[in-house]
């Protein structure tokens, strides 16, 4: 896979916050129209990472390369209009209702209205969410959570950054997204998702495995299961865990 | 370095829903200014009433009858005849029973005997004495060699509202919009909502302009409500140009409310943002000339409070307001470039303290 087609790059990147340092000489590629599931416990570094990707955090040392330039420099698409961002808080404004956070996304990003109400009209259907009237601060945990990701596909970027989509969402509606994943993947949308619902990231083409800040394997699920000799996405990971431990300790 | 203005508008569209669903903060923003304008009026300048004074009277009446029978007049005053003599009545000082003893001496010259604890109740006796005296004595012909004539501002007889409510109007404003901003984004920037706007390439001086616009709107309310109560609840005349009164407080409000928004920007909470708001109003309640002239501060603070925009505001005020001067006046055209070039600073300071990236 050449340079170009990667949608994400990250080479040696080091970030912390004062002597802390979470991301320590971090590689990753994520090829241009692929979903790729970042997997690893809270406190490894995701969040960390997504927000270095998202140019919201700068780099201490290393390159990061997103849709093409450094996120954060100056012409570069990122942050804007080409990514679509579902923090891992929600982080939605609780005292709006349904439509009118629509309406705010929507117009941050130059959306005429109409075109934010249709794909408010499709979002609800799709997501399965309250009538659009409701406050946001009154919905379960679960609707939320769906109201901050149908903020994030809103705007139909080029890039998704999707930090725990599927925390408190059933399982039918969990495949649902997955299979929509696919179908904007398919038209070339590169799509992270970070998820600690381990199995659930078989369904990416490529999975990363996080721990201490550094990724601990990087390639397709299969090939993961089979380099560690596991069934399951799970296991590959206990077993990587171990390993990495020994290696730490000897 | 182009602004965007859609941005900015579905910032100020946000904040506007918010504040418009929120009753709670709807009262606060009316009726604290309110209240808290009513209660300086009612509680600052009044005239103390209701003051025992013993009186021991050994003057010649032709002098003594007409001075006591003013005296009883006077409504700060009650007198007290039933001290025997002026060491019993000093007695009654010491416990407490009188304020003051008023002695008429043999001679005719009257000595007083004061409770000197506090300062304005002791004031106000020396005042109704020397007023009795003075009627007395121009009711008998004479006259003291000075003579006022009809101001050229203000009233012959000024209430101490009168200079108290320009400034009070302008501490109300004052606060009451950086209270207001400074708790604008404090949670926004924690809980991942302003992570979001900023990943939609949002730039902070858009964040703070859609705050700033939206708080605005509660900010034209909040000095109209502030100017009603001043002339009709407190019955001050208005000489100058209400108009023109109004844009001060509007300039004065935006400058507090840039100010509020660099509070904002710093304080990791709502708790800390209220800490943070406590050394900026209490050098505006008391270095810029709203209690007590900046005239009779040290001379080395005297600069702090022309820092301050509420030193220039309330000179403007009082001088639309008592002088009823307009914009070629000084006192008047520099509280808006003042207020406007600290609101400038301040806004740029919160840009810079807000960070897109860090």
């Amino acid at each position: 896979m050449g340079e170009t087609e990667a949608a994400i790059s990250v080479r040696e990147l080091v970030r912390g916050y004062g002597t802390l340092r979470v991301l320590d000489g971090l590689e990753m590629t994520v090829a241009a129209g692929s979903i790729y599931g970042l997997l690893g416990p809270s406190g490894c570094g995701k969040t960390t990472l997504l927000k270095v990707v998202l140019g919201r955090l700068i780099p201490e040392a290393g390159e990061v390369s997103v849709l093409g330039d450094s996120p954060g420099e100056k012409g570069s698409p990122v942050p804007g209009s080409a990514v679509g961002y579902s923090p891992q808080e929600i982080a939605l404004y609780e005292d709006l209702t349904i439509a009118e956070s629509m309406l705010f996304h929507g117009r941050l990003h130059g959306m005429p209205v109409e075109r934010i109400r249709e794909r408010q009209a499709w979002l609800i259907e799709f997501l399965d969410l309250p009538e659009s009237t409701r406050q946001v601060g009154k919905l379960s945990g679960g609707q939320k959570r769906r109201v901050s990701l149908a903020v994030a596909l809103l705007h139909e970027p080029q890039l998704l950054l999707l930090d725990e989509p599927t925390v408190g969402v059933d399982p039918e509606l969990r495949a649902r997204l997955w299979e929509h994943l696919r179908t904007i993947a398919e038209g070339g949308v590169s799509v992270v998702v970070t998820t600690h619902y381990i199995d659930e990231a078989s369904k990416a083409d490529r999975v990363g495995m996080m721990r201490n800040g550094v990724l601990l394997a990087e390639d397709s699920p299969g090939a993961v299961m089979a380099a560690q000799q596991s069934d399951s996405l799970e296991e590959a990971f206990l077993s990587l865990c171990s390993r990495d431990t020994q290696e730490v300790t000897t | 370095m182009s602004l965007n203005f859609t941005r900015v508008g579905a910032i100020a569209g946000r904040k506007f829903a918010s504040l418009r669903r929120d009753k709670r903060m709807v009262g606060f923003i009316v009726i604290m200014p309110a209240i808290q304008i009513l209660l300086f009026g009612i509680a600052l300048g009044g005239t103390p009433t209701g003051l025992d004074v013993a009186v021991i009277d050994e003057g010649p009446a032709q002098l003594s009858t007409p001075v006591l029978a003013e005296l009883n007049q006077s409504e700060p005053l009650v007198l007290h005849y039933d001290e025997a003599s002026v060491e019993s009545a000093r007695e009654g000082v010491e416990q407490g029973s009188y304020w003051a003893v008023i002695h008429i001496r043999q001679d005719g010259t009257i000595e007083l005997h004061l409770d000197n604890s506090n300062q304005q109740i002791s004031q106000t006796i020396i005042i109704e004495v020397r007023d009795a005296l003075t009627t007395v004595a121009e009711e008998s012909g004479a006259q003291l060699p000075v003579e006022i004539a009809e101001p050229i501002y203000g009233d012959a007889a000024p209430a101490f509202i009168d200079f108290l409510a320009p400034g009070i109007m302008t501490m109300v404003c004052f606060m009451f919009s950086l209270i207001l901003t400074s708790m604008a984004f404090v949670g926004e920037r924690y809980d991942g909502t302003l992570d979001r706007v900023f990943a939609a390439g949002t730039r902070p001086v858009e964040v703070l302009l859609g705050h700033l616009l939206a708080f605005s709107t509660i900010l034209v309310g909040q000095v109209t409500v502030v100017i009603l109560i001043a002339v009709f609840g407190f019955d001050i005349p208005v000489n100058g140009s209400p108009l023109l009164l109004f844009a001060v407080g509007i300039f004065l409000g935006l400058a507090a409310m840039c100010m509020g928004l660099f509070v904002s920007s710093k304080a990791k909470s709502e708790f800390q943002a209220m800490q943070l708001n406590m050394p900026v109003m209490f050098p505006v309640m008391l270095l810029s000339g709203i209690l007590w002239p900046v005239e009779a501060l040290p001379t080395f603070i005297q600069p702090l409070s022309w820092a301050l925009p509420s030193t220039w505001t309330a000179e403007a005020f009082r001088s639309i307001m008592v002088r009823g001067w307009g914009m070629s006046h000084s006192e008047v055209w520099i509280a808006f470039v003042f207020n406007l070039a600290f609101a400038t600073f301040a806004l740029l300071l919160a840009a810079r303290s807000l960070k897109a990236r860090e």
